[in-house]
């Protein structure tokens, strides 16, 4: 561990990266799950198709190749409108950071599709006929029970999915982003420590799983605090 | 048959069982003797069910003795597998074994326990099946019989290990009306066949029938037992005659 | 930048080599982990603490750490550690492919054993309790009552943990291996199309993903044909 030493600010600083792709993607996650379930619950067929296209293409497809094809797509797309302004540029790429988080969002985001798709249709239709009869309009009626109960079925597969997601941002370290595994490789490159910079990197991501799967239980026992029996 | 040459096949001794710190069963007292048939009846969680599962041990009792044909089933059981293969149980729902035809779940205690030949078994389990009235279903799923079926191929799988007694856990209690005297004939043929029986049961016609003791619990405790004929005409303890009217008023 | 259609006709065979690897490396993880899997989960049920325990932490650490991290771990890391270099099992760790089949083995092996005993406990409890009443053993019951039917609950879920496990094995083109992934980065370093090359082998992921969906669909029919109800 003594090799360790020099490299905790490093390391504190990847696990920032992680914290910052982990959060801006999950933004991105939740949107394109939504847009993915209220494309497959509409009445479009066309809506429906591509959300089921968007389903079956990146759940079924390897997350590096991915996150590769989007780093080095966009990459050449990107350097190919410089070079109408300048010939001379060889490269430019899109900043890993961004094609990291936004690969990883499709990814997660079509498992989340599925998830808020089978939470909307999962709610009791008894609830929902309840609330109208109640007089609730169909506005409240969506605040006030469809929300709710959704949240309560999609949050133990959502939780799943966020710990997913963590994980998948080890591999944007692949294209360059300076995060923990980055970060390990250089230590690497001074120190030739390789088992003890990884493992720190499996404490470090080990740390996250945890704290995520502790803030999901919390979730849980507070979406479903009224299930509780009293003793 | 008087007191003298009974033969017990179950006895019971100050039983207490405890889940957590809740007693199920307070200091029950309870013989069989063989070829008689026991009716326990008493409301819902009044620990009927906790009575029978320790009679082959899928509940441990606590305090107490159980033999069971000669059996103790007190502290450590050697071979409690043993004892369970001269004891039948016939369950509220049914639990065939839902991956196995029908035939198949008669012949599969006998092929793991007994190691007997195949068409030994199968000859045996088609004469069970007949027994039952439903030799035509031998092949089918149990998914694709009724319930009344269901619960009489379960009475021909308890029976395939030939048991010198069969516990009955309210067999009929999760039928639909109509197929309840199906099962309950199949039981009285039995009962008449000679076969040590306790049966929890609220179906006051089939104890009227064939028990020789009715049994009446109450919150884990044995409260009132007698042969039917005075159980139900002149019951002495108040809380038997307010259950007596409440079934008998449905 | 126009799509070269015969650059794709080009690399497509090239990259289909690299799919007899990736089979190797499907196959025989999902065989190691499959065994890995039940026995885990037997300690797991043993009802033993100094059993169960440790298979938990096992788990823990190997669902709460990214797969990338286990890889680089076993490959670059345990040649640092004497001991491995000296034991028996140093022939395997020093080749890519045999680091790669045991981590992906070592991996998926833990998500098995948690679905195996997602399975097991959804076993109804009665029907176990019906095989002991008969004097059936604690092991045939296992055995004839509780696997069978363990083994159809969780069949769905074990399909979709080999397509994960399939996607998987793209990552062991992180440790020079040439399998589709590894030949396809290599074809993209040296033509520089991106696009071309890596929709092409997406293409090839579809669609082994598609026939691992269609298999195990397949085997559940066979498998449920006793709850099909004949009118
Ligand atoms: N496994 C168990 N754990 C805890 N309590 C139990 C268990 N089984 C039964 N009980 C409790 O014991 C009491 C008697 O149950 P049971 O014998 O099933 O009653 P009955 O069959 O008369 O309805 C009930 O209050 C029930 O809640
Ligand atoms: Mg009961």
């Amino acid at each position: 561990m003594a090799a360790v030493s020099g490299w905790w600010d490093d390391f504190f600083w990847g696990s920032l990266v992680v914290v910052e792709l982990f959060f801006v993607a999950l933004i991105m996650t939740v949107l394109f799950g939504l847009i993915g379930a209220g494309a497959k619950l509409s009445n479009s067929r066309v809506a429906k198709s591509i959300a089921s296209g968007y389903t079956i293409v990146f759940r079924g497809t390897p997350e590096i190749l991915v996150l590769l094809l989007f780093y080095f797509g966009s990459a050449i797309i990107l350097t190919a409108i410089a070079q109408i302004f300048d010939p001379e540029i060889k490269f430019v790429d899109f900043p890993p950071f961004w094609a990291g988080s936004f690969a990883i969002a499709l990814i997660i985001g079509s498992y989340a599709t599925e998830t808020f798709r089978g939470a909307f249709l999962g709610v009791d239709p008894g609830q929902i006929e309840a609330a109208r009869a109640l007089g609730l309009s169909n506005l409240q009626t969506f605040i006030y029970v469809r929300i709710p109960a959704m949240w309560r079925l999609a949050l133990p597969p959502f939780g799943n999915h966020m710990l997913s997601l963590v994980k998948d941002t080890a591999l944007v370290a692949i294209i360059g982003l300076e995060e923990t595994l980055f970060v390990a490789e250089q230590a690497i490159a001074y120190t030739a420590k390789p088992f003890t910079m990884y493992i720190v990197v499996g404490a470090i991501y080990l740390g996250f799983s945890t704290i995520i799967t502790l803030t999901v239980m919390g979730l849980e026992r507070y979406a479903n605090r009224h299930l509780e029996v009293w003793r | 048959m008087s007191k003298a040459d009974r033969q017990l096949m179950i006895e019971l001794e100050n039983v207490d069982k405890f889940f957590g710190s809740f007693q199920a069963l307070k200091g029950v007292n309870l013989t069989v003797g063989k070829g008689e048939k026991v009716v326990v009846c008493g409301p819902s969680g009044s620990g009927k069910s906790t009575l029978i599962r320790c009679i082959n041990r899928l509940e441990q009792h606590n305090n107490g003795k159980i033999v069971v044909n000669g059996h103790e089933l007190t502290g450590a059981v050697k071979d409690i597998d043993a004892v369970r293969r001269e004891v039948g149980m016939v369950f509220q729902s049914f639990n065939l074994f839902p991956h196995l035809t029908v035939i198949d779940n008669l012949m599969l205690a006998p092929k793991l326990v007994r190691k007997t030949p195949k068409a030994e078994n199968r000859k045996k389990a088609m004469r069970l099946l007949e027994r039952v009235k439903i030799p035509e279903q031998a092949d089918k799923w149990p998914s694709q019989l009724s319930g009344g079926q269901q619960q009489r191929v379960a009475i021909a799988r308890a029976l395939c290990m030939n048991p010198e007694i069969i516990l009955f856990d309210e067999p009929t209690s999760a039928l639909d009306p109509e197929m309840i005297s199906e099962v309950l004939d199949v039981m009285i043929d039995l009962a008449r066949e000679g076969m040590t029986m306790i049966c929890v049961s609220h179906e006051m016609g089939f104890a009227r029938s064939v028990a020789d003791n009715v049994v009446f619990m109450d919150e884990g405790e044995i409260v009132e037992s007698g042969p039917p004929g005075t159980f139900f005409d002149n019951p002495k303890n108040d809380r038997t005659k307010l259950f007596l009217k409440q079934i008998l008023s449905h | 930048m126009s799509f070269d259609i015969e650059l794709i006709l080009d690399s497509i065979p090239k990259m289909l080599v690299g799919i007899g690897l990736t089979f190797e490396l499907l196959f025989l993880s999902l065989a190691l982990g499959t065994a890995l899997g039940i026995f885990l989960l037997i300690l797991r049920i043993s009802g033993r603490w100094y059993l169960a325990a440790p298979t938990m932490v096992y788990i823990y650490i190997f669902r709460g750490t990214p797969i990338l991290v286990q890889i680089f771990i076993i490959y670059y890391g345990l040649p640092q550690l004497e001991f491995v270099r000296d034991s028996i099992f140093w022939p395997i760790l020093k080749e890519p492919f045999g680091c790669a089949i045991v981590a992906l083995s070592l991996n998926t092996g833990a998500y098995l054993s948690e679905i195996f005993r997602g399975g097991v406990l959804g076993v109804d409890r009665g029907l176990t309790e019906a095989a002991a009443a008969l004097g059936i053993s604690v092991r045939q019951r296992f055995i004839y009552i509780t696997s069978p039917i363990a083994i159809r609950l969780c069949l769905p879920a074990y399909s979709n943990d080999v397509v994960s496990l399939m996607k998987s094995t793209a990552l062991a083109s992180t440790i020079t291996l040439l399998d589709m992934m590894g030949i396809a980065r290599t074809i993209v370093a040296e033509t520089y199309a991106p696009y071309e090359v890596f929709i092409s082998v997406m293409v090839i992921y579809l669609v082994i993903t598609w026939a691992i969906q269609r298999t195990f669909a397949w085997i559940e029919k066979r498998m449920s044909r006793h709850v099909r109800r004949e009118a």
